[in-house]
């Protein structure tokens, strides 16, 4: 265990050292990456201006969300680099992940430990001022279990991204070329969360229910921290659920992911 | 001309072998078009019309800035970076054609394969879901075919400009997707300009940006007519000339500065 732990600090180590190199170019990279990510929220903020509110949802309230969404993924992509479609099928592509496999240490540690995209601290820290606005315009009614249940929501997410980013690097190993459909789920979904759910079609909502339960993750954690009715008529636990769906879906990743390398046939390169 | 329209076919064909990518684009970009329609319908409410744009309007629109995104290399495009980088470049500049031409060649003929392959399907789909607005003649046609033509020159432009940084710096990412994301914000390709406070349109208009997207959603919706129509068309003329001036002095300047790597 302890030894897991030291090579993960160092494979890190070296990623980090790498990416301070260029110092000019990282922190163009940080600010790019803020004004990409803050511009989302800005545009919301400016057009809400004009419409006053979002189907009863004001900008606060939609900023929890945002917030919420946006500092979770942020974490999750920091974390889970390696895991990031965009690098890993590459991995797969170029024959880089049969070097890995033949180490003598744990394949997901040491996919883990392949990147750690430091820009990304930039979408965390935009997550982190956005749910500070919805705070300051949402007057929420701290309860102690709200205090308890807040973190709680917050880590499920990042398993729940986590796990997302998991799914779609194991289909590298098929498909071998990085599958843009991918970002259905994962930015798809991110972006989806950033919005109060009951505003989408039925069948779209259904999907990121039962086949994929973000809702849990993000929306009715909302509507408890939030203090608003469900327009959808769930029963009442349905604000609780988010660490059952976020765990659920990191654990079943890692098993798809197990499939995945057992399964693994290289492209030979 | 010649030598332009043969780059233009090949790159047109390069566009059209990678099937699978271009469906599963085709797939993202409707997936996301479904959102940005559901949360324009959230916003409307109970309003039928909102500056101007009915919410049909508002639906076609999120299909239009959908429709664009491939055709106008929305979301990154590289290529002139990475023949720096590679060395490529040494060969390019050899050719018989000037560096800006030669890529503008190629670019075409990648945004009209993606036109027909990644825009026309997404508005079809559009139809077959939503209740959308098309134009009303064949002269509205004709300026959306002009006012969308001229936004894919400004557009490149713009591009090939970013790309030229790489002329100077070994990791010129950065500057490009700070560069591309700025695009997104100012050119009406999040939310209509129309719908923006008044202050953050007026700044937009100081930029080349609404003449990418925003000038041709507002001439296909109908929203430009008469002497806006031609002002409009005239603002994304002078754009492209006043960039491909830069681009020219960015590019003799960094030329003149440019070692190649290895070989």
């Amino acid at each position: 265990m302890w030894s897991a732990i030291d090579i993960y600090c160092r494979l890190i180590s070296i990623r980090i050292r790498a990416q301070l190199q260029y110092r000019i170019s990282f922190l163009l990279d940080l600010v790019a990456a803020a004004f990409a990510t803050a511009t989302g929220f800005g545009t919301l903020a400016l057009v809400l201006q004009r419409f006053d509110n979002i189907a009863g949802w004001t900008l606060g309230e939609v900023a929890f969300l945002y917030g919420m969404v946006e500092t979770a993924f942020g974490i999750m992509d920091l974390f889970f680099s390696g895991f990031d479609p965009d690098t890993f099928g590459p991995m797969v592509q170029r024959g880089r992940f049969d070097q890995l496999l033949l180490r003598p240490v744990s394949i997901t540690l040491q996919v883990l430990g392949s990147d750690i995209a430091l820009r990304r601290l930039s979408r965390i820290t935009q997550g982190i001022i956005v749910l500070g606005i919805a705070l300051a315009l949402v007057n929420i009614r701290w309860t102690p279990a709200k205090v308890a249940y807040l973190p709680l929501v917050l880590v499920s997410l990042i398993a729940f991204f986590g796990g997302l980013f998991i799914i779609g690097s194991t289909t590298t190993f098929w498909t071998v070329k990085r599958v843009e459909a991918i970002n259905i789920f994962t930015y798809g979904g991110s972006e989806m969360m950033a919005y109060p759910m009951h505003i989408y079609t039925k069948w779209m909502r259904h999907f990121f229910t039962y086949i994929i339960p973000a809702i849990f993750l993000n929306y009715y954690p909302a509507l408890y921290f939030l203090d608003k009715p469900d327009p959808l008529h769930m029963p009442s636990f349905a604000p609780f659920l988010s660490p059952v769906a976020g765990f659920g879906m990191l654990a079943a990743a890692l098993a798809f992911w197990r499939f995945g390398i057992r399964h693994y046939t290289s492209t030979g390169t | 001309m010649r030598l332009f329209y043969e780059l233009l076919k090949l790159s047109f064909r390069l566009q059209l072998t990678y099937r699978t990518a271009n469906l599963a684009g085709l797939a993202t970009n409707f997936f996301f078009g479904l959102l940005r329609a559901a949360v324009l319908v959230a916003l409307y409410g109970t309003s039928h019309e909102v500056a101007g744009f009915s919410l049909p309007d508002a639906i076609t629109y999120t299909g239009l800035s959908q429709a664009t995104i491939a055709c106008l290399s929305f979301f990154g495009w590289w290529e002139v970076m990475h023949s720096v980088y590679s060395g490529d470049v040494a060969s390019d500049l050899l050719k018989p054609m000037n560096y800006f031409t030669f890529w503008l060649a190629q670019d075409l003929g990648r945004a009209v394969a993606s036109l027909l392959v990644r825009g026309l399907t997404i508005m079809v789909a559009y139809a077959l879901v939503f209740d959308i607005a098309l134009p009303h003649s064949g002269w509205q046609w004709l300026a959306v075919g002009m006012a969308l033509t001229l936004s894919l020159l400004v557009s490149f432009s713009y591009r090939f400009l970013i790309n030229l940084a790489a002329f100077w710096t070994p990791d010129a990412r950065g500057v490009g997707r700070f560069a591309f994301s700025l695009s997104w914000f100012l050119s009406g390709f999040l939310m209509p300009l129309r719908f923006f406070p008044n202050w953050f349109v007026r700044l937009c208009n100081l930029t080349p940006f609404p003449s990418m997207v925003n000038t041709v959603v507002e001439v296909y919706l109908g929203a430009l007519t008469g002497s806006e129509l031609i002002q409009a068309l005239g603002t994304q003329l002078l754009w492209i000339g006043l960039l491909f001036v830069v681009c020219q002095l960015v590019l003799r300047a960094g030329v003149r500065k440019l070692v190649i790597q290895g070989g």
